[in-house]
């Protein structure tokens, strides 16, 4: 009994999750009633057959998102009815008057309400405290929908002094808006059936954490009848088997035994061990979320439907750029589709542009009270127009520094979004942003010639080689440092540069060396990115005071001890002593660095193992898993003082 | 693939991860590790891979665990009602439930009446719990609210982990440098190389010597130490250095001038409670017998240390699952207290025990099963040494209170450090406890 109320109640602090038995008794019992459907109604009846079994999961996801949301499913009912309507509105006013702009009109009410009610949940504190900061206010947050809720009275079953923030709204709510703008753009048909629509939003593998499915991908998916080859079933289960690994043995287990106590608390760590629980958390964040996609993948594969993926080995990039391809595929995507292109692209600058960039520069200045630096946000822009109407004026060779302005400047702004879309604080902004700029930088780099390159990175590292002497501060040392083995890299380079000018290099030679230069690149992409990180950990996704507090402490912290408090002598016996944190890391990215290929082939390998043998394997592969979870916590243990 | 057939493949799988529930037991044992799988029970009972969420705890922070007399930090445990791991027996521990053990502080506070003409010190020595004047502080105001006095008292003259009370800032010939590369510090409680055969480490149990190759004699060191919030009234310093030292100060800033031993810089005031921070990171308490005692004897008796608050323990807890070890530890304890009291035998001595500490046990978070062993030994001794008792442990909540403190932001994800606002409300007790004693 105890087993039935668990599986069918809501408990808050039970969710469903991949990583729990109830989530796999739970989608045995589905699965169940799923292949009844699929085998026991005649295919005769065609889309009545297929329309079943989407309403049949819609439900199901339905009560999936109850048991993780509890009553926040009105949300996501809400939305759903909201965008069915307005699609379809949309669809019959171009019909019957293709120049109206009714259409137009019904998309912005569209996306007013959608972001209107992300922003609200996620956002309100955030915007709560800037203008408490601001203006000197004391307002707070209030929960209508509890005051609703209550009976309107403040008051009652639900508290209204706190907004919490629903499970997977930023997720479902890009999904909808991807929908009505697919419509709206004539990229797909609407859903003339709201239950198959609500299916569509509200699919369980990927309700809560993605990937972030547009419209165009899936609705086609609606209409088409079960397939799963026999080799597609094999790579599904690999997939979800791949995902729990990734998610118990490398983020839960580094996570507990390494990476949260130092970002907890660096300073009771030496410079070493934050650098390495920060390549830790770098693997970890990696795992975590991917491990959950690839779950998703698999679950979703097994019922016949086609996710797209959503991370492509990130940490094999060789630049910033492509880094942002690989990772969050699916909202990478989606910001390119409906924030990156509808800003201009590489082609042009326009309202949007301005209207962010005024934006950013008004909540960086907010933020930080140094509204002085609206002066240079307003000169940059300034310049901007200016260069790019005398850019235009003049003959079309300008035209490729435009088009990388133009691109920088959108990429930029979507960079910053995108960094606040992952959670309502100043430190998200500051990752969003340090992205950006590390996209320009790394664009710009390509363009320059080997000289201009070692020149400059002569000039930066001795820069900020300069600045530490003076300063003698740990994050100084730590840039020094860090450009030092850039321009050690660089040089080398360029000396083999400057070598080869003349000579005929052969094929073989040039092999090495672009293997070499590929390494060398993914390294520092890798090692970039995990700056970044520094910022991307908080510990409240809702409250930014605190959110900015822990995060601005945290990341200060870990610069200062591995800029200015290294001990050469704590490394052996850290590894010694973490030898299976250490052990689970290299393991992580010697797996995530295999060849593509290699890759592919042990998952082939797995999907056509005879069934029997698969059964075998999954219970072996979730025994060993199993031993990750139970695994007793390494001790807490003290190297320096 | 026909859905039947995946339908049989997941039910397949789970029935073969059945049977290996049934038949393979429960945890087997290679070496130093062991393989698990659950029973059947566990499985359909609690959720194996969840940890937190499948816990429940019914007491909330702050409220005591009720086992057999009326809840209070002081009051006695009795771990054997705790549940630890069956493979290990703990000992049980009976102690005396009737005495308040507060009594043992009377001539402390019987000499704070003479706070508004005298000094009167407070050192809170202990391990990385109290650093960042995280809990201390919290004493310091109370008392200093009560009974006057100002100042953050000592601080070393290279601070390197940072603290809430006062911000400080070392420089050397007027260029910045980070403590680290400050003058080499020498620490009871450090690695052996950083350790001095002379014993003189003074009442910090740590100093810094100002004549090894790192700073000549003739070079300036100039410490900024700017407290913060309350205690930035105004109060003058005191420094503790050998004569050949020269010092100078000014505001907030020291300038200290040639070769010898700093011992520590305090900003307190020449009258009422001045309350010192002393963090020891990663230690077990044992190290007061390696101080020269005459040092400590002369530091007590000028200064008018009253009270001594020892708050260690916790250190010993993650790597030692032996009763007979802890036990070990607390003799040693124990000597610390007894030596303590020949070096200030004035000194009324309070020990606060460590606080509840989690590990995961067969993946779940669970109190180690030696922290109610050893608090309850430490209040058994302290008791026996006519020495107040604060049991951090009970006061908590007792077993697995730790994991309603992380849930609250209390507590830091390891299970063993209290967050900022955690050590604040555990020092506000502390404090509370002291003053509710006085009264």
């Amino acid at each position: 009994m105890n087993f039935l109320h668990h599986i069918l109640g809501f408990n808050e602090e039970s969710p469903l999750l991949f990583t729990q038995f109830y989530f796999w008794a739970f989608f045995a019992l589905v699965f169940a009633v799923f292949a009844l459907i699929m085998e026991a109604v005649p295919d005769r009846l065609g889309n009545k057959k297929l329309h079943l079994r989407n309403v049949y999961l819609m439900f199901v996801s339905w009560f999936f998102y109850y048991k993780t949301s509890g009553l926040f499913l009105l949300i996501l009912a809400f939305v759903t009815l909201s965008d069915w309507i307005i699609a379809q509105q949309i669809k019959k006013s171009q019909i019957s008057n293709p120049k109206s702009q009714i259409p137009k009109i019904l998309l912005a009410l569209s996306v007013t309400i959608d972001l209107g009610l992300l922003a609200y949940f996620k956002y309100a504190y955030f915007f709560t405290n800037m203008v408490n900061d601001l203006f000197g206010t004391g307002f707070r947050v209030f929960d209508i929908f509890a005051y609703v809720g209550n009976g309107f009275a403040d008051a009652g079953r639900f508290s209204v002094d706190t907004i919490v923030l629903p499970v997977g709204i930023s997720f479902y709510i890009f999904q909808v808006i991807s929908y009505t703008a697919d419509v709206y753009r004539g990229r797909i048909q609407p859903v003339k059936n709201i239950l198959d629509f609500g299916f569509y939003v509200s699919f369980f593998p990927q309700l809560v954490a993605g990937p972030i499915v547009r419209a165009e991908e899936f609705i086609p998916q609606l209409y088409k009848p079960y397939h799963l080859s026999r080799r597609w079933f094999g790579v599904a289960v690999f997939w979800i088997l791949n995902g729990l690994a990734k998610k118990i043995i490398m983020s839960d287990y580094l996570a507990v035994n390494l990476i949260d106590r130092v970002f907890d608390n660096p300073l009771l760590f030496s410079g070493f061990e934050n650098l390495f629980a920060l390549f830790a958390y770098s693997l970890q964040v990696y795992a975590d979320f991917s491990g959950y996609t690839d779950i998703a993948i698999g679950v979703a594969m097994l019922m016949g439907f086609y996710l797209p993926m959503n991370f492509n080995s990130p940490y094999k990039s060789q630049s910033p750029q492509e880094f942002w391809r690989r990772w969050h595929m699916s909202l990478g995507r989606w910001l390119k589709t409906y924030l990156y292109i509808p800003l201009g692209g590489n082609r042009s600058i326009g309202f949007g542009t301005y209207f962010w960039w005024t934006m950013i520069a008004f909540v960086s200045a907010a933020l930080t009270r140094w509204w002085w630096i609206l002066i240079p946000f307003a000169a940059f822009m300034v310049g901007v127009v200016i260069w790019d109407k005398w850019a235009k004026s003049i003959v079309d060779r300008q035209s490729s520094n435009r088009k990388l302005l133009y691109s920088n400047l959108n990429s930029f702004i979507t960079q910053v979004l995108g960094g606040l879309w992952h959670g309502a604080s100043w430190n998200f902004i500051i990752w969003g942003g340090i992205n950006g700029i590390g996209m320009i930088v790394e664009k710009i780099w390509r363009k320059m010639s080997w000289h201009v390159r070692f020149a400059s990175m002569t000039v930066l590292t001795a820069g900020l080689c300069v600045a530490d002497f003076l300063t003698n501060l740990p994050v100084w040392r730590l840039f020094a440092v860090w450009a030092a083995i850039i321009w050690i890299g660089t040089a080398i380079r360029y000396i083999y540069y400057l070598c080869t000018l003349d000579k005929e290099i052969t094929n073989h030679q040039l092999q090495i060396t672009n293997k070499l230069a590929q390494a060398w690149a993914i390294l520092q992409t890798f090692t970039f990115i995990t700056f970044t990180r520094l910022f991307f950990r908080s510990s409240s996704n809702l409250d930014p005071a605190t959110a900015n507090e822990v995060a601005w402490a945290t990341a200060k912290n870990m610069v200062n001890q591995i800029g200015g408090a290294w001990y050469n002598e704590v490394i052996l016996p850290f590894m010694w002593e973490f030898r299976w944190v250490v052990a689970m890391f290299v393991l992580g990215m010697i797996i995530h660095w295999l060849p593509t290929n290699w890759k592919r082939r042990y998952r082939l390998w797995f999907a056509k193992m005879p069934l029997w043998l698969m059964v075998l394997a999954v219970c072996a592969a979730i025994y060993m898993i199993y031993q990750f979870v139970t695994a007793d916590m390494q001790p807490f243990i003290y190297f320096q003082f | 693939m026909r859905p039947y057939k995946v339908l049989l493949f997941i039910f397949a799988c789970l029935a073969v991860m059945a049977v290996l529930c049934v038949a393979l037991p429960h945890r087997v044992e290679i070496g130093d590790r062991s393989l698990k799988w659950p029973t059947l029970a566990e499985v359909f009972e609690t959720d194996p891979i969840a940890t937190l969420d499948s816990l429940e705890f019914p007491d909330t922070p702050g409220t005591p665990e009720i086992i057999e007399t009326p809840a209070s930090p002081d009051t006695p445990d009795t771990p054997a009602t705790e549940a630890p791991k069956p493979e290990i027996v703990v000992p049980k521990v009976v102690v005396d439930s009737t005495i308040d053990c507060r009594e043992f502080l009377r001539p402390f506070y019987e000499v704070l009446s003479e706070s508004d003409r005298q000094i009167i010190r407070v050192l809170h020595y202990g391990d990385s719990q109290i650093e960042e004047d995280r809990m201390t502080q919290q004493i310091r105001e109370a008392l200093q609210a009560r009974f006057g006095g100002a100042g953050v008292g000592l601080m070393p003259l290279a601070q390197t982990i940072p603290s809430l009370s006062v911000k400080q800032q070392l420089f050397m010939s007027e260029r910045f440098v980070l403590p680290t590369q400050g003058p080499r510090r020498y620490m009871v409680y450090a690695p052996k190389r950083d350790q001095r055969t002379d014993k003189k480490y003074g009442v910090m149990g740590q100093m810094a010597e100002m004549n090894d190759s790192l700073v000549s004699g003739s070079e300036d060191i100039m410490a900024v130490c700017t407290p913060q919030g309350i205690n930035a009234r105004y109060t003058k310093w005191k420094i503790f250095a050998d004569t050949s030292i020269h010092s100078t100060t000014h505001g907030d800033t020291v300038w200290l001038n040639g070769k010898g031993v700093v011992y520590g810089l305090s900003q307190q005031t020449e009258t009422g409670v001045i309350v010192d921070n002393l963090p020891m990171r990663g230690c077990l308490g044992t190290v007061f017998t390696k101080i020269d005692k005459e040092q400590l004897q002369t530091f007590y008796e000028q200064e008018n240390v009253r009270l001594i608050i020892l708050q260690f323990g916790g250190n010993a807890i993650p790597s030692n699952k032996n009763p007979g070890t802890i036990a070990g530890i607390v003799k040693g304890l124990r000597d610390q207290v007894r030596y303590l009291k020949t070096c200030a035998p004035e000194a009324s001595i309070l020990f606060i025990g460590p606080s509840d500490m989690l590990t995961q046990i067969d993946g779940e978070w669970q109190t180690y099963p030696m922290v109610p062993y050893m608090d309850g030994l430490l209040r058994k001794m302290a008791l026996e040494e006519n020495i107040a008792y604060f049991s951090l442990y009970r006061w908590m909540g007792g077993s697995g209170s730790m994991l309603r403190w992380q849930e609250v932001g209390l507590a830091g994800s390891d299970g063993v450090h209290f967050t900022r606002a955690g050590a604040k409300k555990a020092g506000k007790a502390v404090a509370n406890w002291i003053l509710e004693g006085e009264r």
